[in-house]
Order: structure tokens, then C-alpha cells, then sequence
């Protein structure tokens, strides 16, 4: 079925709860679409992180193949702990991630500086730019969105989850020394946004708050670490204040949904759905419990669908997940409030099928309808 | 004197609470005291992970204090099992664990590690970012069997097929159950390269292991 929205009208219904032509859909596609530069050869993940232009040309190349509803600029989860220090380890076709933490004692909390993300040398000023340049193209087409890592996130990814964990309960010296860090890296995150918000102009910024996790904090931990009158929620109102939509993704199982999206109130939240895991929400459980209400939900296909299915099992999950969301969303009275998409990014795998993207993506121009 | 109930009772409170200078006193106690290692570990130790085991479980308590709680039960292993009688620790599992090549995601890994040691597995922990060849090598030289391995990272599961496939070309794979775990496995994928199982979870795995010896 031919598409009646363009994208952004498309968006905009569902974000303002308005009757959709279709619902919308965005594999969380981004290091995957690298492999569509260099006519079709790509370039390797290195090249791809490190240089603001092959970074946008890559979202670019794949909004023309892909024909997505949203660009979202997400890198990799070490950009910012690597500009605070960390080493960064960078495989040829594996996502970077840090191999060798910076903070590696109690004194080290405190030595952590905000960096100069002017620094044409450093990851961030690489994101921004990047993102600054794939906005320019694609902004008039598309939703556009940064994508920023949050304080928490940052600070496992600088010291190792573990023992920042350890350290937050440990003795009450350890405990000051991780908030101490964490304010620190908010200040990061709040140049990173002031950034986003005059330099790069995304429509929206996506947040990374991974940690809240009941598989991992429970929600006295999260408030105490991140949580809404801590770090994230000045982050959160920075971010609309610099004129860009407040959106998050939590890949994690067991999300922080009444924190992260009834309290945090984001214009989207993106997660995953792990079905092994008992109590994980499926999408229509999302619905029903009210999230999709006043936030535009995406989710939830398996990411690993991406690399392992047939482009026919891809089209099965996807026409399935279509049904259970439209299915859900009549029930409740909403419009195009959900949006199909991974539950995590897209693997930037070399093995990862790119039929297998646009399959989800074709899907669900022709089965996301109300119909 | 010490008392017998009292200082195992101290053990296992030592690691509900997480408090590591405790369980290692404790331990103390036990060997200063003539109480049996391998007692004080069962009625102390690993009473005390499997509340915290269950509490986790139960959402009751999460990460921070579950990983405090295996730092005070290492502690109190490191005074402990030099004190177990050879014949006693030859009965226990031999297991290799490890995070595949090419990934240095551990948390998962060590919160299995510390479900199987408080099992009562001889649990041998070669790290993260783990070559096939060492898996084989530490399996070998351990009489290992059980291999339990994890990623987080797509492209990196490829390195447990090489895993398995090294345990195969090096003749140890019909003397180990293999199991893997972490976000992007699944059992169709532990049938596809030809591990025994999956699991979702460090009790999930326990279980599973416990089940197939």
C-alpha cells in the first residue's frame, strides 16, 4: 500500500497522538548502514566513528536505501567514556568499546574533567558534527534525532560496571567519590546537548539510560544515581530548553518504564522486549499498561533477527508485531502511538542482513495500517 | 570460644549484608575454631548466596548488593578452601568460564561465576576477551566438565561457534557440557553451533548444569 503521509507528517500524527496513514518504522539502523558506502563495498567501523562526514553519509545513504521514518545519530556507547580517558578498542567490523577503563581506584573519580568537545581530535565533537551533517540533508524528510549518552552510562563505561556498582554501596567515601564523578559527567552531558541543540539543530536528542534496569538497579538505586531529581532530569530539561524533543532508549530488560517514561516524559522512548524474561513487556502490554498514552513507544524486534532470519521470518515478526500493536492501540483509543522498530540497535555487524532491514521497513508500509 | 552456630550464622550474614571484612573474620573464626571448611561453606557461605540469590531473583534487592555479597563470600573462600581436604575438593565440578574473544562485557559472566562457586563448582575464571585456544587449554589442564561462556556483542558470537569447534578439533568436547549465555543468545543459537544449552539467568544456568551432570 502506497504511503498518504511523508514521513514527517507521519511522525508528527503519531507523537501528537493524530491519525497515522501507517505506523511509523525505524530499525534502529546506524553503524549497519555504513556498509552502503563506498558503492556498496563500505568502510570499516574505524573509518565510519572517526570522520564526521562518513559518519552522515552513512545515515544519508541509508534513509535513500532504507526510505526510514527517523534518522537517529547513535555511534557506540564509548564515545564520551573514551573522550574522558578511557582506551577505546576499535575492531575493523566490531562495535569500539572501552578495554581499558580510566578510572581505575576511588582518587580516580575525582580527577575526571570535562573534555573540550571543540577538540576536533575527540568522538563527541565527531558525533556532533556528524550529526550536524545528516541533519542538514535529511532534516526536511525526516524526524532527525542525537544521540547522547547518559551519566551513569558514561560512568561504567569510564570506571567498569562492576565496580562502579561495588563503589556505590561500598563505604560512604566510595559512594561521594561516584556522585562526585557523576556530576562531573553531567556537566559533559550538558555541553554535549548545548552542542546537539546550536550546532547540529536534530529535531529531537535521544538519551541512552541503560542502567534503569530492574535487572540491575531498583528504583531507589536509579533515583539516588541518575534518576529524575538527580542528573537526568536536569539533562532532560536542557534538552527541551536547547529546542530539541526529549526522546530515550533503554535496550535493557526490565526497564524503568513509570521512572523513565511517566515521570522522565519523553516525546519517544524506545525499548526491547526479551521474552525469556519473565515480566519483560511485550509491546501490547506497553499499550495497555498506558505507557504509549502520552509517548510515542518503539520497539521490539529482536535485534539478532537482523543477522539471523530469512528476510520471510523478518516479514512474519514484523506483520505480527504490526498486528499486536495496531490491535492494542484501537483498544485504547490511541493513534499511531507506536513504532516499529529493533528493541536494540541493528547489530553494525558485517554479517547483518540489509534485506532483512528493508523487509521490516516495506513490511510495515504495507501491514502497519489501521485497517 | 568460638561458637559453632553462631560464627556460620555470622558467615551467612556477612554475605546477605555484603560486608567483606566480616566474612572474612568470620573465616577466621572458622579455621581458628576447628570447624570444618567445607561446613562453613555449606551452612554459612553458600546459605547465605542463595538468599541473595532469591532476593535477587525477587527483585528485592539488585546488582550493587548482589555484587558486594560475592566479594564477601570470595573473601571468606580465599581463608577457606586452602584448609579443604584434598579428597574433599577432587569431588568438587571443575568448570571453565569465561567471556568469549573479542568481548570484555564480564558483569554477567561474574555474577554466573559466583551463582556456580556458591553451588559448589570448582569454578575456573579465565576472564574476558578469551581466545578459543586458552578455553581448550584450561579445560584440559582442569578436567573441566563444564565450559560456560558469554557475549553481549553480536559480532563476537561468532567466537563461541570457534569455541565449541576448538573443544570438538581438540577431542574434549564429549567430556564437557557446554553452556552460553548473555543478550543476544538464545537456545536456537546454543543447537546452532552445537553448545548443550542456554540460559537466561545465573540461577537459570545453575539449574540447567546441575540438571545435565
Amino acid at each position: 500500500m502506497a504511503d498518504k503521509m511523508n514521513h514527517i507528517e507521519r511522525a508528527m500524527a503519531a507523537l501528537q497522538n493524530q491519525p497515522v496513514d501507517r505506523l511509523p518504522c525505524y530499525p534502529i539502523a546506524c553503524g549497519v548502514q555504513r556498509k552502503l558506502l563506498n558503492n556498496g563495498a563500505g568502510i570499516t567501523y574505524h573509518e565510519w566513528a572517526t570522520d564526521p562526514k562518513k559518519f552522515a553519509d552513512a545515515f544519508i545513504a541509508g534513509q535513500r536505501y532504507f526510505d526510514h521514518d527517523f534518522a537517529i545519530g547513535l555511534m557506540d556507547l564509548s564515545v564520551m567514556a573514551g573522550d574522558l580517558g578511557a582506551h577505546v578498542r576499535m575492531d575493523e567490523q566490531n562495535t569500539p568499546f572501552v578495554d581499558d577503563p580510566v578510572i581505575k581506584n576511588i582518587e580516580d573519580y575525582e580527577k575526571l574533567q570535562v573534555p573540550n568537545i571543540k577538540d576536533p581530535k575527540t568522538r563527541s565533537h565527531v558525533l556532533v558534527e556528524g550529526t550536524r551533517q545528516f541533519v542538514q540533508e535529511l532534516g526536511k524528510e525526516v524526524i532527525t534525532a542525537g544521540f547522547i549518552e547518559g551519566p551513569l552510562l558514561v560512568l561504567t563505561q569510564a570506571r567498569g560496571a562492576e565496580f562502579v556498582f561495588k563503589d556505590m554501596y561500598d563505604n560512604e567515601s566510595s559512594r561521594a567519590a561516584v556522585h562526585k564523578a557523576l556530576a562531573t559527567i553531567t556537566e559533559f552531558d550538558k555541553e554535549l546537548v548545548k552542542a546537539f541543540g546550536r550546532e547540529a539543530k536534530p529535531a529531537g536528542l535521544v538519551w541512552d539510560y541503560l542502567w534503569g534496569s530492574y535487572s540491575c538497579l531498583g528504583d531507589t538505586e536509579y533515583e539516588e544515581f541518575e534518576g529524575q531529581h538527580k542528573y537526568a532530569g536536569c539533562l532532560n530539561e536542557l534538552t527541551a530548553k536547547e529546542g530539541m524533543a526529549f526522546c530515550v532508549h533503554n535496550c535493557a530488560d526490565l526497564p524503568h518504564l513509570d521512572t523513565q517514561v511517566k515521570a522522565f516524559k519523553p516525546a519517544i522512548y524506545s525499548m526491547a522486549y526479551y521474552p525469556l524474561i519473565p515480566g519483560s513487556p511485550s509491546a501490547k502490554e506497553v499499550i495497555a499498561k498506558g505507557y504509549s498514552d502520552n509517548c510515542l513507544m518503539a520497539g521490539n524486534i529482536d535485534p539478532q533477527g537482523y543477522v539471523r532470519w530469512s528476510p520471510e521470518k523478518m516479514q512474519k515478526v514484523t506483520m505480527n508485531l504490526c498486528n499486536e500493536v495496531t490491535t492494542a492501540l484501537k483498544a485504547k483509543g490511541l493513534g499511531g502511538r507506536y513504532c516499529i522498530a529493533s528493541g536494540c540497535e541493528v547489530p553494525p555487524s558485517v554479517a547483518t542482513k540489509l534485506e532483512n532491514i528493508k523487509m521490516c521497513v516495506d513490511t510495515t508500509k504495507q501491514y502497519g495500517t489501521f485497517a | 570460644m568460638v561458637d559453632k552456630e553462631q560464627t556460620l550464622a555470622g558467615l551467612e550474614r556477612a554475605v546477605v549484608s555484603g560486608k567483606k571484612a566480616d566474612s572474612i573474620k568470620f573465616a577466621n573464626d572458622v579455621i581458628q575454631s576447628g570447624i570444618k571448611p567445607l561446613e562453613a561453606i555449606d551452612g554459612g557461605l553458600i546459605k547465605g548466596m542463595m538468599v541473595v540469590g532469591e532476593k535477587y531473583a525477587a527483585h528485592q534487592i539488585f546488582l550493587p548488593q548482589v555484587l558486594l555479597a560475592a566479594d564477601a563470600m570470595y573473601g571468606a573462600l580465599d581463608v577457606l578452601l586452602p584448609h579443604i581436604p584434598r579428597e574433599a575438593a577432587a569431588k568438587r565440578v571443575e568448570m571453565v568460564i569465561g567471556v568469549v574473544e573479542g568481548d570484555v562485557h564480564d558483569i554477567g559472566k561474574n555474577i554466573v561465576k559466583t551463582m556456580f562457586t556458591a553451588a559448589g563448582f570448582n569454578v575456573h575464571d579465565i576472564g574476558r576477551d578469551v581466545p578459543a585456544e586458552t578455553f581448550v587449554t584450561t579445560s584440559k589442564t582442569n578436567n573441566a566438565q563444564v565450559v560456560a561462556m558469554s557475549t553481549l556483542m553480536t559480532p563476537t558470537m561468532d567466537s563461541m561457534k570457534a569455541t565449541v569447534d576448538a573443544l570438538v578439533e581438540e577431542g574434549l568436547r564429549s567430556q564437557v557440557k557446554i553452556i552460553i549465555g548473555g543478550a543476544p543468545t538464545s537456545q536456537d543459537f546454543a543447537d546452532e553451533i552445537g553448545a548443550d544449552m542456554h540460559a537466561v539467568n545465573a540461577q537459570d544456568a545453575v539449574a540447567k548444569v546441575k540438571a545435565a551432570l
